[in-house]
């Protein structure tokens, strides 16, 4: 394999010298090349394998639209399949493989669906694996997936990090060629915030491949110029290695940096991949112009390129397609390349042009054969001639490389991802999208042809997106352009006449001409249709190359013009984006936030067990030692709490102080018990509404002073409610002053319940703590350690034992939860969990949202005499409604075995005795079981139908999903104490 | 146990971190909301006399809301006598515990935060004294510019050590 | 759907920032009869085009909005508090 570098020129750094393989063949490159260039200078051109046919493919483009040259980079956690060779840098040290070929690139099995090709014909999907249904999953997808196919990704986890950002700017450039360098530069020189992102790794576009010269300087050197005065003004942020794949609503873009997919070892501090997202007040899209490819046979095969790609190749990273090459061209700028490759030694065989009229080009040597065409290409692994019809006559000319110079398709994807449609230009032979919400068209992306016109339309696009914004812009002047060949726009040339072989049209997907061709003749000739029907323009490539050419023939096939065929619909991404990016530091240890208890740590110490509870982690029971089952812990902890003390965090509960000198007709009118007349120093449980009169939540709320109250609400709806709080006071009732603020972080609340309790408390609390003083739903401010603390008092219970809630600060609670567990050591204190709780409050027949489930209304739960009679409350008037005071009914009733041994679920639901498992036969359904060690067995709460007058009923327990029967008898839900006296204690 | 030793534990026990230019600490000190009626307009005398001596800062939290910060922690009879004063206009409620303050500090802070923060830091946009509630990542935060170059935050105790830990991420590439 | 919305008292803001309760209907009486409730509780409009909904600043300033938008083209054309006015357009 014979080196194709030039001798000399180019912007590559001879002197960095970089090694790398591919497919295991150690290579040679240097720095400046892309990986696709190092390829070509090392003769390699067959470089994947196509996705049906698995023909073989070299590298087409030099840029983002690459369909062919798709490759998996690197390896282990780092592998990157489908990584286009034209966008990735060359590195010292990259491992580059082939893809979609076994057992190898050179010899490929898959190559034998090339001659199976009738039955992969479009709609092949649709048409010849219809039937039989079953062998779907088993023959046709394993087969079909294993031979059409991309590369794979790892299961590896991937070693580097990824990251998002913000970004604000006045005007966003798309693109750094020379037009969107001059427009940058025009709205920098204006004074205004620019960010120009540009996705190769060097900036400068065209510019970097021309041999033209503004003003007497050569392409590179004026774009180096021009991005050295960028990067002197501070308010310019010129970001390379950045695609802006996405336009959403508001002005907001986004971009995909890639920061160091360029280097062989990322540096750990820095993220391989940054996603931005770039608030623009006004954006300039100066994105260039796809070359289109024509569609004539064998247009696949290696050594066959856009004119443009091999121009950049060529001048850019002194390559070489071949020896001896054909251009054929429907327009000038295919001469501008035979003048280079001639220049560079290339033998140029012929310049084929479908026009009648060409020109004839000074000081080109090379035959111009005038209106003609490449009807097929030939060759294997690599071109070997061409098949040229002029005059109705067939010529075969030897050549070792074909360029296509087919015109240019503006790239207008970002324009139109928000719904503007494309329109297709005569005139320029292309659709040109529309300049829409402060967005405009620069350059070769808006038909613009020469780089003095684009550098004019940069400048002349930037200065009225600033006059706009109120700036005033400082044109550029337009530099004197020397040697460019400025192509007139040509008329498309879409079906070429003598095609023998495959002329494909996508060739990501191997979609020939033939195949739009059948989608037209069997009907799927609407664009949307023939996209799905050939899948054209669906693969990763989102067809960039094909689908203005799809459409085309599209338009030949149904007589009619390319702009009534129209565009499918460009959505975002404009380029795969990995999903590295778009995850950013959001992984791992960083997924979400966690929500620590300021008794974490305290609980942690004391070896708890923790549960995910929301974002919140709290702690589930206390195993200690000897004990084997998590079972054993927390009847433990529930016996303790019975016949001792115990202490349980609670600081997840919601809590919120409601101020303002209407707070009291504010907690009225959102809980639908009264609140009015609590008085000061009391805590009273409520109960929240839903305005369709379902309960909402509940909670003790306390009134701390006449203007001050003190609200509780569940862990899991004290975001919610907080908010439903906010919307009452300044949607519903704006009228009342009332101030809201969340206090769940500020105290770290302590549960402290068991008939010991009072003597363990009262050693931290400084007020007599004696029933007199301080009786059942007493709510207080305190006084702690002589003084030295503040807190809160609450003598409230959810486990039905004399009971009391205590807050700290929450910096100071574990300083307190380990008094209370010094103070309580006599006493037998132990700390408990929510598991433990969880018992507790069941034993007692306390609801939580298991029972508050969102279809229960406060009479179904036993409140019906909580619900007060006032003028109004969330939830009143739809609280009366026929179905919620109908009888039948689902009430909360307790559940018991008749077998102590035996027990149920949660979720099961209540038959009568001898009943059949049918839906009509529903009675209701489990809420919450738990083993109670008081009772001595599973107990349960249950909702059923009218429950409440079925008490001492047996019935059947049935989990249809385990197939399990328990029979049950219907109870009272208050297992414990149901004369309340330990509360009272 | 009236004896026991009382200890304030903050919600991030950190020493502060330096990277490269950047510098992340907890200043401590006391945390107060105000709490208006809406669309007031705060009261004529916020220079808060009963607090001088800790050096308070005002941050805005909302219409009608405010957050008073101090580097040095608050007695309670300096509250009550703030609050006195303040009533009935302005209720104000402890947050010492439920906040936690961090202090960002040197020539990237800018550029940090505009890995978690959608606002415009610019300083034109964004100037010396301004304070806004918005969102850093996922995290709920109150956000100060306290200097050209400076910024503190007010996080939910809970989330502090998320936020914490979400900041060093940020910061680790100017380290 | 918007990207940022036009908060009155903080500027524009990612929609990230921002909870959406739904239609912004006014609250029937408390006496109003129960066709009024069903209709405020159940029924929602789904146009195509034009549109008020209650917004909540949740990650902001805590505020109720009524975010006025175009659910076909995504424009947003206005948001104000609920209670205290303010209308700013993005």
């Amino acid at each position: 394999m014979s080196s194709y570098r030039l001798p000399s020129g180019g912007l590559v750094d001879r002197a960095a010298s970089l090694a790398f393989t591919f497919d295991g063949k150690p290579m040679q490159g240097f720095a400046g090349d892309t990986l696709a260039s190092a390829l070509l200078a090392n003769g390699q051109r067959l470089v994947g394998r196509s996705f049906k046919y698995h023909r073989p493919r070299g590298v087409l483009t030099a840029g983002a639209a690459e369909p062919n040259a798709l490759v998996t980079i690197g390896t282990g956690g780092r592998t990157e399949p489908n990584t286009r060779a034209t966008m990735q840098e060359l590195y010292a040290g990259l491992e580059a493989t082939s893809q979609n070929r076994w057992p190898s690139l050179a010899f490929d099995v898959g190559a034998v669906n090339g001659l199976l090709s009738p039955f992969l014909g479009a709609g092949f999907y649709y048409k010849t694996f219809m039937w039989p249904a079953g062998l779907w999953e088993k023959l046709y997808e394993p087969f079909i997936r294993k031979a059409a196919g991309l590369g794979r990704a790892t299961y590896e986890a991937d070693p580097d990090s990824y990251e998002k950002c913000w970004a604000h700017c006045d005007l966003l450039v798309v693109g750094a060629g020379v037009t969107g360098l001059a427009a940058a530069l025009t709205a920098a020189r204006s004074g205004a915030r620019v960010i120009v992102a540009d996705e190769h790794a060097r900036a400068g576009g065209d510019l970097l491949s021309t041999t033209a010269t503004l003003d007497g300087l050569a392409g590179p050197a004026y774009a180096d110029a021009m991005l050295r005065e960028l990067a002197s003004h501070p308010e310019v942020q010129v970001l390379p290695r950045a695609t802006v794949f996405g336009w959403y609503d508001g002005g907001v873009f986004g971009a995909v940096e890639r920061v160091q997919k360029h280097v062989a070892a990322p540096d750990p501090r820095r993220p391989v991949e940054r996603l931005w997202r770039i608030a623009a007040r006004r954006a300039v899209l100066a994105t260039g112009a796809e070359e289109r490819p024509l569609v004539f046979g064998g247009n696949d095969i290696p050594g066959v390129m856009t004119a443009g790609a091999m121009r950049t190749y060529l001048n850019r990273h002194a390559v070489a397609p071949g020896r001896r090459a054909a251009v054929f061209t429907t327009n000038d700028s295919g001469y501008a390349l035979a003048g280079d490759l001639e220049r560079a030694g290339v033998e140029v065989a012929a310049v084929i042009d479908s026009r009648p009229d060409a020109l004839a080009f000074p000081g080109l040597r090379a035959r111009v054969i005038r209106e003609a065409v490449v009807s097929d290409a030939h060759g294997g692994r690599e071109i070997q001639a061409v098949d040229v019809w002029a005059d109705g006559k067939r010529e075969r000319i030897a050549v070792d490389s074909l360029a296509m110079a087919g015109g240019f398709n503006p790239v207008i994807a970002l324009a139109c991802q928000r719904g503007a449609k494309p329109r297709w230009s005569d005139a320029h032979g292309a659709f040109l999208a529309p300049d829409v919400d402060g967005l405009s068209l620069a350059g070769a992306a808006a038909g613009v042809t020469g780089l003095a016109a684009c550098f004019e339309s940069g400048v002349r696009q930037a200065s009225a997106a600033l006059s706009d914004l109120g700036f005033r812009p400082t044109p550029l002047a337009t530099p004197v352009v020397e040697g460019d060949v400025v192509p007139a726009p040509a008329p498309p040339l879409w079906m070429i006449p003598g095609v023998k072989g495959k002329a494909f049209v996508d060739y990501q997907n191997d979609v020939h001409r033939a195949d739009l061709d059948l989608a037209v003749r069997e009907g799927y000739g609407h664009v949307e249709l023939a996209k799905r029907y050939t899948t054209n323009g669906m693969a990763t490539d989102q067809g960039k190359l094909s689908n203005v050419n799809a459409i085309g023939l599209l338009a030949k096939a149904r007589g009619v013009s390319p702009g009534e065929v129209g565009t499918t619909t460009f959505r975002p991404f404009y380029t795969p984006v990995s999903f590295g990016a778009l995850t950013g530091a959001h992984h791992g240890k960083h997924f979400q936030p966690v929500r620590k208890s300021p008794l974490h740590d305290w609980a942690a110490r004391r070896g708890a067990v923790f549960v995910e509870t929301g974002l919140w982690y709290r702690s589930s029971w206390f195993p200690r030692d000897g004990e084997t089952t998590w079972r054993q812990s927390v009847d433990r902890e529930v016996l303790n709490v019975r016949a001792n003390v115990g202490l349980c965090d609670v600081s997840m509960l919601g809590k919120i102080e409601v101020c303002g000198p209407d707070a009291a007709e504010f907690l009225n009118r959102v809980y639908c018990n009264g609140f009015a007349k609590l008085p000061v120093g009391k805590a009273r449980y409520g109960l929240m509404l839903r305005e369709d009169g379902f309960i909402y939540d509940d909670g003790t709320t306390s009134r701390l002073a006449e203007d001050r109250y003190f609200m509780t609400t569940t862990t899991a709806y004290a975001a919610g409610v907080m908010t439903h709080l906010e919307f009452c006071a300044q949607a519903l009732w704006p009228e009342l002053d009332v101030r809201l603020a969340s206090v769940t972080d500020q105290w770290a609340q302590m549960a402290v319940a068991g008939p010991k309790v009072r003597e363990v408390l009262q050693r931290v609390v400084d007020e007599d703590l004696s029933n007199a003083a301080f009786p059942y739903l007493a709510a207080r401010d305190v006084s702690l350690f002589g003084g030295r603390l503040r807190g809160r008092l609450f003598r409230i219970s959810f486990s039905g034992e004399l009971a009391y809630e205590l807050a700290v600060p929450a910096d100071y609670g574990e300083s307190v939860a380990d008094a209370l567990m010094q103070a309580g050591e006599p006493f037998g204190i132990q700390p408990y969990g929510v598991e433990a709780l969880g018992v507790l409050r069941i034993e007692k027949g306390h609801v939580t949202h298991n029972e508050i489930n969102g279809t229960v209304v406060p009479a179904d739960l036993g409140f019906a005499r909580m619900v007060a009679d006032k003028p109004d409350f969330v939830g009143k008037r739809m609280l009366s409604r026929e179905a919620l005071v109908a009888p039948g009914r689902p009430q909360l009733v307790g559940l018991v075995p008749l077998d102590p041994a035996a027990s149920f679920r949660t979720g099961s639901h209540v038959l009568s005795k001898g009943a059949a498992a049918t839906l009509e036969n529903d009675q209701g359904y489990v809420t919450s079981t738990a083993f109670s060690p008081h009772v001595g067995s599973t107990i349960g709460l249950a909702l059923v139908k009218n429950g409440a007058s079925r008490h001492g009923e047996e019935v059947l327990v049935w989990n249809g999903l385990r197939n399990e029967m328990t029979t049950a008898r219907l109870t009272s839900p208050v297992f414990v104490d149901p004369a309340n006296e330990k509360l009272h204690a | 146990m009236r004896d026991s030793a009382l200890m304030r534990r903050p919600a991030v026990a950190s020493e502060p971190v330096r990277c490269g230019d950047l510098l992340l600490e907890a200043p401590g000190g006391s945390i107060l909301q105000l709490l208006g009626k809406a669309g007031a307009t705060p009261p004529s005398d916020m220079s808060l006399p009963e607090v001088a001596g800790a050096s308070p800062g005002l941050r805005n939290a909302g219409p009608g809301q405010w957050f008073v910060v101090t580097d040095r922690e608050l007695t309670g009879p300096e509250i009550d006598a703030l609050a006195a004063r303040l009533a009935p206009s302005l209720h104000v409620v402890d947050q010492s515990s439920g906040r936690f303050r961090i202090r960002v500090s040197g020539a990237p802070s800018r550029r940090m935060l505009a890995k978690g923060v959608a606002l415009d830091l610019h300083p034109e946009r964004f100037p010396v004294g301004t304070a806004t509630s918005t969102l850093v990542g996922q995290i709920g935060t109150n956000l100060a510019r306290t200097g050209q170059d400076s910024f503190e935050l007010l996080v939910l105790r809970g989330f502090a050590q998320s936020l914490w830990d979400d900041l060093l991420l940020m910061s680790r590439e100017f380290g | 759907m918007a990207s940022r919305v036009p908060c009155p008292h903080c500027g524009l803001r990612p929609k990230e920032e921002f909870t959406i309760k739904g239609a912004a209907l006014p609250r029937p009486a408390p006496d109003a009869g129960e066709a009024a409730w069903i209709e405020y509780v159940y029924l929602r409009e789904n146009p195509r085009g034009a549109y008020d909904e209650f917004w909540h600043h949740t990650s902001g300033c805590r505020r109720w909005l009524v975010v006025s938008r175009n659910t076909l083209t995504h424009d947003v054309y206005g948001a104000r508090d609920v209670a205290l006015g303010g209308e700013t357009q993005p």
